[in-house]
């Protein structure tokens, strides 16, 4: 990175004897985005070229498996389209259940590209998709940044955030998430929202309107940006910076955009009935209030105004007080949702919702991923963010305001580090690019007059900013390197955290070479070539979607963990004894059940590891009352699978799935056969066979199981 | 078939991603002289530059439009 | 035409009746089968003659063997005869023309037949060996009587349950003797069924669509795809890793677990891949004049198993392309090499040729279905490639030769895509050009400054 801007400036300075200033500064400008956009293209193809071309995270395959419907019927098929291979035997609308930007993007893509012939693959533009929107993505920053603070700022912002690992994580070619465009759709929709800010017109707003409608149909998280920009008129109002222009702005913004979200069906009508918009709507209504009251001013004497004022603020607030209560009661407002309480209080959706807080990405961010995801910025935000108050415009506020509420929000959840990342970068861009414009003229400034008067030395110091040469340079060279560090940092991140598929495992052999488990890949290309067309498969919600996506089967519960009661039922099933668990199974019609079991190749995440999730969520509901978790642990009080587990756990359906046969297996040398290399410890029930499955097919590291359900047995008669 | 000759490619494939690479280069270099030439151009003075605009301009699309192509056979796309 | 057809019927009838003493009888025949695989494959040598001692001019051979995908004839000097192919009830009749009418003909015939060799049991457990039935006949069917004839037998092993025992026969390991039997009747059909281990791959290529493109900047593109399954004995209950893994001989023997495939020497950039993705296990071995490459599927396939996948490479267009000014010629492999012993079911061939080509004509070493001719658009493409496209059924390793298709295609034409490319940017710059000379301002700006 810092290499590529200085071959820019290298450039720039040969070319300093034909081009004018304002050429060179176009050049470098023009040079530095296009670099910055490249470079945020390529560094996130790591993956792709270690390995190939291929959606390789377990969630993205549902929008994979719905963009390659939409490709291939069209979107009126789309949008109608119940699915019945997920929830058996409910089914889902997925038309209505989704938020279809993503999908709708990249057909559009796709349908565009074939139109032109460039017959690509649609694997190979929804594997693409994220990098492409992170350059678009850099170049919005940059034009945000620039709206904010200025030229500079802006090409450093770019210039970060093309590289920062917090937003990389979730848009690595192959991670094809709805949060890949999302991030351009919000910061392109603040982008604009800045400007009619800034310009007072309806042209603007309109066209923020049209981004957020983007933006609501790509994601969930477009909450964040509706509450964000009432928040930011509220805290303009209350510093009386309250005008027409924000005023025509938020208006127009407000009522265009909340039409066009809800025609969105999964949105509907929640913009003006769910409490999480009601603060949009509240400042709308503020808005006109404001609006009038500024009118009524310019128009009454300041006595009676006074009175006025007092009388209809009051009235208004009871009123408003008695609907929002009778509303809430009867049921119109929904109520406070779980998903908005988890995130104000990081301890509730623990406490109260089982599922959520089996999701890794639900927990609380911790310090350590906040310098792992950020580094730098996290020292340079504070700065960036006092630059910011130390002059404060309109558009700064609104600057400041995404910084605060974001960092809130990132500690309360880490999938949300995502939206905080941006704002990160902006405000590093300020602060680098402020202090660098500010050390770099002392450095300039005196090396060609070294032999001036002491006085005449002062006053230009002063001119400069007040810092001496030397000092400058040591800063310079400090922010300098800290990029450099930088830099190196998010490749580094890059390359080892973000950009390992979790379809392909990979491992270090004991002579240095790459083994490669590829055995999710295996397992579900044989459901998909020797099991019946309408087999119904029994598996985790974890891997739902991967099975309906490349086995093409039909399962029970998926990643959209909608159905609480279902998942239970398929969590009670995995707890259970054979017996219990065959009725279960055989009220499902179920065919197959596949686990996932880690114990030879030591895969941490497998569905033992994961299997007090089921048992709590299995227990959830009135059905499962009679799972228990503390039946599962062993008499001290922890969760052992060797000798000393507890009996309940070596008899029941996981155990037995995940153990079948592996009694006799040798994993590991020096160790007695059927030693787990995940727990650590030599299983405790060996020698059992199963009695209402069969064992179906295990891939080569057993890395996947998958079990028949056999058929009643014949009565004799 | 006797007097038929084996068909080989006019340009031979082993240099495909060099002249991919030069021809880009070129073409790009055309293509950053044609913006800073327009983007800086003085408003008042529309039409004396305007022949040079499209030579250069063309001759950027040349070297881009070749150095593509052989992009795309480097690749392993081959129109 | 029908006509004709009868009077020839009535005539050969006539002479059929008539030709007691002048008739063609087999002296000797050695019938040379082999079980080993999942194919039937014979070589039959016949030495007939003319017991009036009249010039032999046409041999009849009749086959009532099904599914016979492939058969050749040659003469004593092994010179290809002539084949005529006569349908009549239930039997393949085919008709040999010889160059020379001699009243001595020694003829040797070839054919393959495809599933005649049949898992018996139908299903086994993972750790049963396949065992197989093949039922044949006994005696070469023949509308001419037979002096003596053998039949050599090989087998795919020593394990053998059970076979037709008419004496005077002999067993040495895998190997079975039959005869020498002596003065056997015309037409005689009587059975033969041998019941044996076989443990080669059963492996049957449902269908395969090779698809062939030729690119004039020096590259013909090759691209297989495949669907397979293992036909088999099916597995009946459980599949165990546990003990597939631990006893690899003993457990899983009929499961195929790889197998080779040949590609031509010079192909490069190979790749192996299904719907989800690359398949990574497979081993490339470069030969001398082939590149010999080890496939794994996903999976060991069992009795019953299927799998699909793509398999593809490039290989330079000077070892197939050859021209002669505007005119071109393509020779290339019609089928290639799948795996040993390969059956194919279906092939579909399709030949894209670059943007331009006309005046197409396809030269087939056997007949072949020809498909709708259709336009393929990709990259870079106006008026679109030409595809050529045909099919064959039933096909087996002998049918591994070459087609030939001519076109003439003008050198100027690969400036096309170029040139569209150009065209294009070069548009893009016109826009830039007449974009920024353009001035959206409702208000004119030297209009508003005067104010």
């Amino acid at each position: 990175m810092s290499v590529d801007v200085g071959s820019a400036g290298g450039a720039t300075a040969k070319a300093k004897s034909v081009l004018t200033w304002e050429k060179q500064e176009h050049l470098v400008k023009l040079a530095i985005l296009i670099l910055a956009a490249v470079l945020s293209f390529a560094t996130r193809l790591f993956s792709v070229l270690r390995f190939e071309s291929v959606i390789h995270e377990f969630d993205p395959y549902f929008n994979y498996r719905t963009t390659r419907f939409l490709a291939e019927q069209g979107f009126y098929k789309f949008h109608n389209w119940f699915d019945d291979r997920a929830w058996y035997p409910l089914g889902r609308i997925i038309g209505g259940t989704i938020y279809p930007g993503l999908m709708v993007t990249s057909a559009a893509l796709y349908r565009i590209m074939w139109l032109l012939n460039i017959t690509v693959d649609i694997r190979n533009v929804c594997v693409f998709l994220a990098p492409f929107f992170s350059s678009l993505t850099t170049l919005v920053t940059y034009a945000l940044t620039k709206e904010i603070h200025s030229t500079g700022a802006g090409l450093v912002a770019a210039a970060l955030i093309s590289i920062v690992p917090g937003y990389i994580s979730r848009s690595v070619a192959g991670s094809y998430d709805n949060e890949g465009i999302a991030i351009f759709c919000m910061l392109f929709t603040y982008y604009l929202w800045i400007k009619a800010v800034k310009s007072g017109t309806i042209f603007w707003s309109a066209m923020s309107a049209l981004a957020y409608f983007y933006m609501v149909s790509s994601w969930g998280g477009y909450v964040f940006l509706i509450n964000l920009i009432p928040l930011h008129v509220l805290a303009l109002m209350f510093t009386g910076r309250f005008s027409h222009r924000i005023y025509i702005a938020y208006s127009t913004l407000y009522c265009v955009g909340t039409i066009l979200s809800m025609q969105i069906s999964f949105v509907g009508f929640q913009p003006i009935q769910s409490s999480e918009h009601m603060l949009a709507l509240g400042v709308f209504g503020l808005c006109q209030i404001h609006a009038f009251v500024d009118y009524l001013r310019s128009r009454m004497p300041k006595e009676h105004f006074d009175v006025l004022f007092k009388t209809l603020v009051s009235s208004v607030l009871t009123v408003v007080l008695l609907l929002g209560t009778v509303l809430t009661i009867t049921g119109k407002v929904s109520p406070w949702t779980g998903r908005f309480y988890s995130l104000l209080d990081p301890s509730y959706a623990k406490n109260h919702i089982p599922i959520i807080a089996s999701v890794s990405e639900h927990q609380p961010t911790s310090w350590s991923s906040f310098y792992f995801d950020l580094q730098i910025l996290v020292f340079l935000f504070p700065a960036g963010l006092y630059f910011c108050f130390s002059k404060l415009t309109d558009a700064n506020i609104f600057i400041i305001l995404y910084g605060v509420t974001s960092i809130y929000f990132a500690g309360v959840m880490v999938r949300l580090m995502l939206v905080l990342a941006p704002v990160m970068c902006v405000l590093s861009g300020i602060a680098i690019s402020h202090l660098l414009a500010k050390y770099i003229k002392s450095v300039d400034a005196v090396a060609p007059k070294p032999t001036e008067s002491k006085r005449q030395h002062k006053k230009l110091e002063l001119q400069s900013g007040g810092v001496k040469s030397e000092v400058a340079i040591g800063f310079v060279t400090t922010i300098t390197l800290m990029l450099v560090v930088y830099t190196f940092h998010c490749t580094w991140v890059t390359s080892e955290a973000y950009s390992s598929p979790s379809i392909v495992l990979s491992a270090r052999s004991h002579d240095g070479g790459r083994i490669i488990f590829d055995d999710f890949r295996e397992a579900y290309y044989w459901l998909q070539m020797n099991t019946p067309e309408d087999a119904r498969i029994m598996s985790w919600w974890d891997y739902g979607y991967q099975i309906t996506a490349m086995a093409n089967r039909t399962i029970l519960v998926d990643n959209n963990t909608w159905n609480n009661t279902h998942i239970s039922r398929v969590g009670q099933a995995m707890a259970s004894s054979e017996e219990k668990a065959y009725e279960i199974m055989r009220e499902l019609d179920v065919d197959y059940v596949l686990v996932i079991f880690g114990g030879l190749t030591g895969y941490s995440s497998d569905d033992i590891n994961k299997f007090l999730w089921m048992v709590r969520i299995g227990g959830s509901t009135d059905r499962g009352a009679h799972i228990k978790e503390k039946d599962y642990y062993a008499a001290n009080g922890e969760f052992r699978v060797d000798k000393e587990g507890s009996p309940t756990l070596l008899n029941c359906l996981m155990y037995k799935m995940c153990y079948y046969r592996f009694g006799q297996m040798y994993t590991e040398g020096g160790k007695a056969p059927g030693y787990d290399r995940v727990r650590a410890a030599e299983i405790g029930n060996k020698d059992f066979e199963l009695d209402v499955l069969e064992e179906a097919y295990t891939t080569e590291h057993w890395l996947v199981r998958i079990y028949k359900v056999k058929d009643l047995p014949n009565r004799g008669g | 078939m006797e007097t038929m000759q084996r068909y080989v490619s006019p340009v031979n494939p082993a240099v495909f991603p060099h002249l991919a690479t030069v021809l880009l280069i070129i073409g790009t270099f055309f293509t950053a002289w044609f913006f800073i030439f327009v983007v800086s151009r003085n408003k008042q003075s529309k039409e004396s530059t305007l022949i040079k605009e499209l030579l250069i301009s063309l001759c950027a699309s040349i070297f881009l439009g070749f150095g593509i192509l052989f992009l795309l056979l480097t690749v392993g796309i081959y129109v | 035409m029908n006509w004709n057809c009868l009077y020839l019927a009535i005539i050969s009838c006539l002479l059929l009746l008539n030709s007691v003493k002048a008739e063609i009888i087999n002296k000797n025949v050695e019938r040379y089968l082999d079980l080993s695989s999942q194919l039937v494959k014979t070589t039959i040598k016949i030495n007939a003659e003319d017991s009036a001692g009249v010039p032999i001019k046409e041999y009849v051979f009749t086959a009532k063997e099904a599914n016979i995908a492939y058969i050749s004839a040659k003469d004593a000097l092994n010179n290809d005869l002539k084949l005529r192919k006569e349908q009549s009830n239930d039997d393949q009749r085919f008709v040999l023309t010889f160059e020379k009418a001699l009243p001595k003909q020694t003829i040797q015939i070839e054919t393959v037949s495809v599933g005649n060799v049949k898992p018996y049991p139908e299903e086994i457990k993972q750790n049963e060996k396949q065992l197989v039935k093949y039922a044949g006949l006994l005696y070469l069917y023949s509308k001419y009587k037979t002096v003596t004839q053998k039949t050599q037998i090989k087998l795919s092993s020593s394990n053998i349950i059970s076979y037709t025992q008419v004496k005077p026969f002999s067993v040495s390991s895998n190997k079975i003797i039959l005869g020498p039997y002596e003065n056997i009747k015309a037409l005689s059909d009587e059975q033969l069924a041998i019941h044996y281990e076989n443990q080669t791959p059963f492996l049957t290529v449902n269908s395969l669509e090779r698809t062939i493109e030729v690119s004039h900047w020096g590259n013909i593109a090759v691209k297989e795809s495949i669907e397979m399954i293992h036909s088999g004995a099916k597995l009946k209950g459980s599949f165990s890793r546990y003990d597939f893994q631990k006893d690899g001989r003993q457990s899983g023997q009929s499961a195929v677990k790889s197998y080779r495939t040949y590609l031509p020497a010079s192909a490069t950039g190979v790749y192996y891949r299904d719907m989800n993705g690359n398949i990574s296990t497979s081993n490339m071995n470069v030969q001398r004049d082939f590149i010999d490459l080890e496939l794994r599927p996903r999976f060991p396939l069992f009795g019953g198993w299927k799998t699909q996948y793509i398999l593809g490479y490039n290989v330079p267009s000077y070892e197939y392309l050859f021209s002669a000014g505007k005119n071109y010629q393509l020779k290339m492999r019609l089928i290639d090499h799948v795996h040993d012993n390969m059956a194919i079911d279906k092939a579909v061939i399709n030949v894209i040729l670059p943007e331009g080509s006309s005046n197409i004509e396809l030269m087939t070493p056997y007949s072949i279905k020809r498909r709708q001719n259709e336009f393929i658009y990709t990259y870079l493409d106006t008026t679109g490639r030409p595809m050529i496209s045909f099919s064959r059924s039933n096909l087996v390793e002998n049918h591994i030769s070459d087609f030939t298709l001519k076109y003439t295609f003008s050198r100027v034409s690969l400036l096309q895509e170029p040139f569209l490319l150009i065209g294009f940017i070069y548009f893009i710059f016109i826009l830039t050009i007449i974009f920024l000379r353009l001035d959206f301002s409702i208000v004119s700006y030297h209009h508003n400054k005067s104010e």
